[in-house]
């Protein structure tokens, strides 16, 4: 990409060539960019957790989208989905992509959970990225479930009440945290703005910062030796 | 824009440059097709929100005749038209409980769901038995001549 010959030739390269006059971009950036993979890492199944960051990352953008339309009351959240897939142009390609990319996301972030364990990628000295993963797939779970609630129709209620309840069945602390969930005992516009609230601004955070450690993780450490 | 080179010219317009400038043009393309979808997303709708406002002719008197009831479609969705001696109700046909359509039953005066047994009562839509959580929301209805129509 920043190699010599590209540069000059192309608009791109243009561009290149005159930010990397002003800011000298180039040397420090090389060291991130270019980054050789090991020949056995070029199997297939060594992209699974890069395809789950690229699900994440159709997540972000498509419920950025998605929240400008969207409204967080038990009056209005349906009213607006059915204006997000009928009035909104392209409102129903941005929330099927939500919704489909949410699911391959937790496809794939279990695949390449089942990558790392069956080529011991957790062992010494990676258990610390281990355990980030697995907090990300937590993670990404609570997204899953905050964002079902979302439409507000019957199946949102419903699998929020069977959830929910679980919870309420944990011994000692079930009711506490059935509360907690449900920001009082029943489920209530408290409940909706309280898991939109999860949805939209914690987990983002909580997700973007272990992201960041998980690839930081990777990059210090490399990838794992062949089997 | 093009200088004129001799021999570096033949070069800088060599099968690596073509590549460079196809790749650049793929890149570009696939960065229209994904800005296209978000800007037209981001373009306030034509509608309103919600409030559509229109009627729409979906029946006549004749084809309803008293105690008899009819799911018609309305802007795609179902709506259960019933003609009582008190005049004719219409209802969201969605069902409350798990949106299954329900239908009119005749034989004893009342809107049935056919998923699970839930019964709404014919006037109010009020719930009489069964799952559902919730009364069937009403639309309103509007009788011309022999024309029924409903809020669309």
């Amino acid at each position: 990409m920043w190699r010599r010959e590209v540069e000059k030739e192309t608009w791109g390269g243009q561009v290149l060539h005159w930010l990397d006059e002003r800011f000298e971009l180039k040397r420090p950036l090389e060291k991130f960019l270019r980054k050789p993979v090991p020949a056995h890492a070029s199997h297939w199944f060594y992209c699974l957790g890069g395809a789950t960051a690229f699900f994440a990352l159709v997540q972000g953008i498509t419920g950025v989208l998605l929240a400008l339309y969207y409204r967080p009351t038990p009056e209005e959240a349906y009213d607006s989905i059915l204006l997000i897939m009928n009035e909104v142009r392209f409102g129903w390609l941005i929330r099927s992509m939500h919704s489909w990319s949410a699911t391959l996301m937790v496809v794939f972030g279990f695949l390449h959970l089942l990558r790392v364990y069956l080529t011991g990628s957790y062992k010494p000295p990676r258990e610390l990225n281990w355990i980030a993963g697995v907090l990300l797939g937590i993670t990404t779970l609570a997204f899953s479930f905050t964002g079902y609630l979302l439409p507000w129709d019957q199946r949102a209620y419903w699998a929020t009440t069977i959830g929910t309840d679980m919870a309420g069945t944990v011994p000692l602390v079930g009711d506490i945290l059935l509360r907690f969930l449900r920001g009082g005992p029943e489920i209530t516009a408290l409940t909706l703005t309280r898991f939109y609230g999860a949805h939209v601004l914690i987990l983002p955070v909580v997700f973007i910062l272990l992201v960041g450690a998980h690839f930081i993780m990777v990059r210090r450490q490399g990838i794992s030796g062949p089997l | 824009m093009v200088e004129i080179k001799g021999e570096g010219e033949e070069r800088r317009w060599g099968r690596r440059r073509f590549l460079q400038y196809a790749l650049g043009f793929s890149f570009f393309a696939t960065l229209v097709g994904v800005l296209t979808p978000i800007i037209g997303y981001l373009w306030p709708p034509t509608k309103g929100a919600g409030a559509t406002g229109g009627r729409a002719r979906v029946s006549t008197t004749k084809e309803i005749p008293v105690g008899e009831g009819k799911v018609v479609s309305v802007g795609g969705e179902p709506v259960i038209l019933i003609n009582l001696a008190g005049g004719i109700k219409a209802f969201s046909a969605i069902c409350t409980h798990f949106s299954c359509i329900v239908e009119w039953e005749k034989a004893g005066q009342y809107i049935l769901c056919p998923c699970h047994d839930g019964r709404f009562n014919p006037i109010t839509g009020a719930v009489i038995s069964g799952p559902p959580p919730a009364p069937l929301p009403s639309v309103e209805v509007f009788i011309e001549g022999e024309d029924i129509y409903v809020e669309a």
